[in-house]
């Protein structure tokens, strides 16, 4: 199978279907001639035209304010978020007016909006372009909330998202736009709350969100060296979270860490935890644990910033010392 | 001095530029703003200009190549001959970017493979050298012994780790050298002129030829990926222990779950001294550990729940037949002594373990344990300091008509009056079919004594 | 006023009759709808609290009676009147105030969130500004579509001191989109004078953006009514969008819990709107005097209206409340042609 990079396959996810339905279409900065910072939308602007593919001035609440209204009436907008940081400006018209349009008036209004954003550190960005703030929307009732791991992932989620009826959220890893994966020519879909099972073991669970799945296969593969039989699941979505096969391995495995690169302190690795927990209590053999970034505004010295993402080494040892059964108290 | 080209970041989201064509020949003379070569990335193509006025030279990179963001393409030297080094073919960085973490590793040193002063301790900086084994230039096995080290704890040899020929020695004896500095290299090949030199003279002579090649790699890279952080996982912690917990057994709730369902006791794992909390794999110890007395067949489809059985006896053949014994007997405490044999007796008819009967009686001194051992006369029973397998809560002279006061380390028959009916009360934790047949035992016992002694 | 501006369009009263009359309606079946509004407040049958439009009804009929039902307006906290001028129904409008099953939202918006999607009217808005971003995406997407359905966002005085408003017009002003922007001026933001919280003419803001901007008399609904013709004729041509501020007045406090008002507001000031500036009083006086009714007809209409009004509060009262199963309802909608692809693809 051919390989392409992540940022071409969502470029082919949104222009495939920009071609299938004419109500779709691009709002954001820079998205036309300059195709993003990241380059992600290239070449669309050509293809569809200047009307479909909207450069607008740096006003993040407006044309977000103006997606949700396209969307209210008869328009499947695109609303590209140049960096996932930037959701704080958006807040009100994300998640008071898209994510309860349809609720408070009794399902007879839906926002079908895709936004496309992204997350990650490790790029040298500091504190204001290197935050992962999917947690703060997975928390809002009404908003879906994809996290692509891999260009194969990037292209079916983005899919399903723009045909999706409801105001959907994706966070893609910048870091990952240039990393290759086997993406097929034919038209596929992934279904949202669906997760993946990417590679199956016996010991323990290890549950990563977007390019935190790499970590916790790099940190498998170390495991396997030392006997240990690591399951790695990719939820996929957070929101809808795909609860029975992450539990259905942990009651298989007795353990389970959870990655993922929002702080740890109230986020998405504390909500899984929690519901694993909750829900799978009885089949634990060893305390859950959390990987998430340190509780630290993101540092920019590289010395600083590589120390508050989990690593594939420090997940390894976690995950031995929990097959080991060394986390009395979790410490 | 000479200053470098550099692959520049074109791009937010881009690792590596092609190079699609000089634009200049070496030895050419340069101005800062002249193009000197095209640069392809997966968007555009364009041009990238000189910075520094001077002559080109030290091309590394040739058309058609890709290379990575922030490598050394080309110098601008003073000179149109540059460094006057032949032009390398884009050197693999695996060697030399290792070699940078330590200080003794120098221009001049061979290629291979690194030997570093191993952690031989848990808090151990350093090692001091007490001899090589192998002399400079000779060949070693992985397995070979290399040099011996001595930390604060003891000494030991530390084996080649590769197979090869000793390089480079760039450690003397009795030097101390930091844990994780590179010692030596053993090369594959023969080396021509093996090195070998003291740390104390190594430094000052390898840093400033070192550093002009190695300074891109040294320096963090610009946009490292997560793969490359450091290892951040120290040496591994000892195995935590629970304190002790003043008899509550810690379990994970798998172990606890399990054990229950096969009727598995935990707390003979804490007898046996093993370290708490108790995980599944501890269940393996448990099950090979023989059976106890107590574990019975049936114990082992226990639901291993709580028990709590009463029955109702008439309470005057009791009366009778202790006012009998104390006639005959001249016993001391015949109610509390009657009351033990009879717990003993059905106990052990029940398959339970041996041991004492605890005879409690509320308001009325001390418990009394009695060691009841098979077919001890009754008459010869006297409280000892027994551990009790069974405790009898005698409650039949106060108002309490009913217990329900949960599972007890060990069994507990509590005995309530109610009117003429005495009610006994069995509550621990056994499989049922031992909690019927124990409790239905006692009653009889209660009900007609004398048929127990006879 | 309203005489003013009829001679001013030179039209005939009376060839107007139809249309004249059923602003008239409008008007009262706004002003009934909120007098039993405050009064189910007063009586404490109606869950939480509501803001009243009375006082403002020229404003919304003289807009509302601009527009088809494919227009779209978008609305506030203060919004029943907008709702009712759309074309909305009392029942379902009084049922969704109490939290009732047959209400426009199900019981799940209340009096801050009645959306009525039939007659174009997208949401009103219980975020001050909240609403023009929607409004101004919905013009995009209109023209986007290709058709020339315009879009009213309507905001108070309060509303403009809100950032988002200053993005989506500089938007609309650059793409031509066909959105008017009705800034209804009551001359308080909450219990506070307008003139202490806006700086400069409001108009001057729109106008900074290249925006053409009017000021009309928002108790006079021909006079809207003729200002929005006109704007809307011309946005559907690609002309806007516009800007219109509305001089206008509401005779409640902020809400209708906001009683002892008189620390911003004088009582005097009020009896002044109410017996002068009266947009149904004045525009039935001078439908009278026109002679396109009767003083009877007027006093028939709204008993009638009355009647209707109270009629539906009783139903309302009456009516179910949602099931409990419909709490965690409506959080997502279905999205049934993603599912058949879906299901075809795993097959």
């Amino acid at each position: 199978m051919r390989e392409i990079t992540l940022s071409k396959a969502v470029n082919e996810a949104i222009a495939e279907e920009m071609r299938r339905d004419p109500t779709v279409f691009l709002i954001g900065e820079d998205v036309a001639e300059a195709g993003t910072p990241f380059k992600v939308l290239a070449g669309l602007v050509e293809e569809f035209g200047t009307k479909r593919v909207i450069d607008t001035p740096i006003s993040e609440p407006g044309f977000t304010g103006m997606a949700v209204g396209a969307a209210l009436t008869g328009s499947r907008p695109i609303v590209d978020l140049m960096f996932g940081d930037f959701i704080f400006l958006i807040m009100d018209q994300l998640c008071n007016q898209a994510a309860k349009a349809c609720y408070m008036s009794g399902g007879k209004l839906n926002v079908p909006l895709v936004l496309r954003t992204n997350l990650g550190a490790t790029r040298r960005s500091a504190a204001q372009h290197s935050q992962s703030l999917h947690a703060l929307v997975a928390h809002i009732p009404g908003l879906k909330v994809a996290m692509p791991s891999s260009a194969y992932e990037a292209k079916g989620l983005m899919k399903t998202a723009i045909r999706d009826n409801n105001p959907v959220v994706i966070f893609e890893d910048k870091l990952m736009y240039q990393d290759k994966a086997p993406v097929p020519e034919e038209e596929y879909l992934i279904p949202f709350g669906k997760a993946n099972i990417k590679r199956e073991g016996t010991d323990i669970t290890l549950i990563g969100t977007s390019s935190m799945v790499q970590v916790a296969e790099k940190a498998a593969a170390l495991l396997e060296k030392d006997g240990i039989s690591a399951e790695v699941i990719d939820p996929r979505t957070i929101v809808p979270l795909d609860e029975e096969t992450i539990l259905a391995s942990v009651r298989k495995t007795s353990r389970a860490i959870v990655i993922d690169e929002g702080h740890q302190s109230y986020g998405v690795t504390g909500e899984i935890a929690s519901r694993i927990s909750e829900k799978a209590f009885y089949h634990l053999d060893a305390p859950v644990l959390r990987m998430g970034a340190m509780d630290v505004p993101v540092p920019f010295s590289p010395a600083l910033e590589d120390l508050t993402v989990p690593t594939p080494e420090a997940v390894a040892e976690r995950a031995r010392q929990s097959v080991r059964g060394e986390l009395f108290d979790a410490a | 001095m000479p200053h470098e080209v550099i692959m520049p970041a074109l791009g937010m989201a881009q690792d590596s530029g092609v190079l699609v064509a000089w634009l200049k020949a070496p030895g050419d003379p340069v101005k800062a703003g002249d193009a000197l070569m095209e640069v392809e990335t997966d968007k555009a193509t364009m041009e990238v200009e000189a910075a520094h006025d001077g002559f080109l030279t030290d091309l590394r990179a040739s058309e058609g190549e890709a290379v990575p963001v922030g490598d050394v393409v080309a110098l601008i030297s003073e000179t149109p001959e540059g460094s006057g080094t032949p032009e390398p073919k884009a050197e693999p960085a695996d060697g030399p970017a290792e070699a940078s973490e330590g200080s003794g590793a120098g221009a001049a040193l061979p290629e291979g493979r690194q030997v570093i002063m191993p952690a031989l301790g848990m808090a151990q900086d350093t090692g001091l050298i007490v001899g090589w084994s192998v002399q400079p230039g000779t060949k070693v096995g992985a397995d070979d012994v290399l040099l011996e080290v001595e930390t604060d704890k003891s000494t030991m040899e530390v084996p080649a780790g590769h197979d090869g020929y000793l390089a480079a020695v760039l450690a003397a004896e009795g030097e101390d050298v930091p844990v994780g500095e590179v010692i030596a290299v053993i090369s594959a090949d023969k080396p021509d002129a093996p090195v070998q030199r003291s740390r104390a003279d190594a430094p000052a002579a390898a840093a400033p030829a070192a550093k002009a090649p190695e300074a891109p790699t040294a320096a963090p890279a610009p946009q490292a990926t997560r793969e490359a952080q450091a290892q951040e996982a120290g040496p591994a912690p000892a195995r935590r222990i629970a304190p002790d917990t003043g008899g509550r057994i810690l379990a994970s709730p798998k172990a606890r779950r399990l054990a229950a369902q096969e009727g598995l006791d935990l707390a003979r794992l804490v007898a046996e001294g093993v370290p708490q909390p108790f995980h599944v794999a501890d269940l393996d110890t448990l099950r090979a550990m023989p059976p106890a007395a107590a574990e019975t067949p049936a114990a082992a489809t226990a639901s291993g729940g709580a028990q709590c059985l009463t029955a109702e006896i008439d309470g005057a053949a009791l009366a009778g037949f202790t006012d009998w014994l104390a006639r005959e007997t001249g016993h001391s405490a015949p109610r509390a002594a009657a009351l033990a044999a009879f717990a003993a007796a059905a106990w052990h008819e029940a398959g339970g373990t041996s041991g004492a009967v605890s005879v409690e009686v509320p308001g009325v001194g001390p418990a009394r344990a009695f060691d009841v051992a098979p077919g001890t006369p009754l008459a010869a029973l006297a409280p000892g300091d027994a551990t009790p397998a069974v405790i009898l809560r005698d409650l039949a002279r106060t108002a309490i008509t009913g217990v329900q006061l949960g599972s007890e380390a060990v069994p507990v028959l509590s005995l309530t009056r109610q009117g003429d009916l005495m009610r006994v009360t069995l509550e621990g934790r056994m499989p049922p079919p031992q909690a019927i047949t124990f409790l239905n035992a006692f009653a009889a016992r209660l009900a007609d004594p004398l048929r127990h002694i006879l | 006023m309203a005489a003013k501006a009829a001679a001013k369009k030179g039209t005939a009263p009376k060839g107007n009759a139809e249309d004249y009359l059923r602003m008239y309606r409008q008007m009262v079946r706004i002003r009934a709808f909120e007098d039993n509004a405050n009064q189910l407040y007063l009586s404490a049958k109606m869950p939480g609290l509501t803001h009243m439009y009375s006082g403002q009804e020229a404003v919304a009929v003289g807009i509302c009676e601009a527009l088809t039902d494919d227009d779209k307006i978008t609305s506030t906290h203060r919004g029943h009147g907008h709702c009712v001028a759309k074309g909305a129904d009392f029942k379902a409008m009084f049922c969704e105030l109490l939290g009732k099953e047959e209400g426009y939202c199900r019981g799940k918006g209340g009096s801050m969130h009645i959306a009525d999607q039939s007659h174009g009217n997208l949401g009103a808005n219980a975020i001050v500004g909240g609403s023009m971003g929607i409004a101004t995406g919905a013009a995009l997407s209109a023209q986007l579509r290709g058709t020339d359905e315009v879009t009213v966002c309507f905001f108070g005085d309060g509303a403009t001191a809100q950032g988002l408003w200053y993005e989506v017009m500089n938007m609309a002003a650059l793409w031509k989109l066909p959105v008017i922007y009705a800034c209804e001026n009551n001359g308080y933001s909450e219990y506070t004078k307008t003139e202490e919280i806006a700086a400069g003419s409001l108009t001057a803001r729109a106008e900074a953006f290249g925006i053409e901007a009017h000021k009309v008399d928002g108790q006079d609904v021909l006079a809207v009514n003729e200002l929005t013709q006109k704007l809307v004729a011309r946005a559907r041509k690609g002309e806007g969008p516009f800007f219109i501020e509305l001089d206008t007045y509401r005779y409640h406090g902020h809400h209708v819990g906001d009683i002892n008002r008189e620390y911003y507001r004088a009582k005097d000031e009020e009896s002044e709107w109410k017996s002068t500036r009266d947009p149904i009083l004045n525009f039935g006086k001078w439908l009278t005097e026109q002679g396109v009714v009767s003083e009877d007809d007027l006093v028939a209409i709204n008993d009638e209206i009355r009647a209707d009004a109270e009629a539906a509060v009783a139903y309302a009262e009456a009516a179910r409340y949602p099931d409990a199963s419909e709490v965690d309802m409506h959080v997502y909608v279905d999205s049934p042609e993603l599912d058949a692809a879906l299901s075809k693809q795993s097959a």
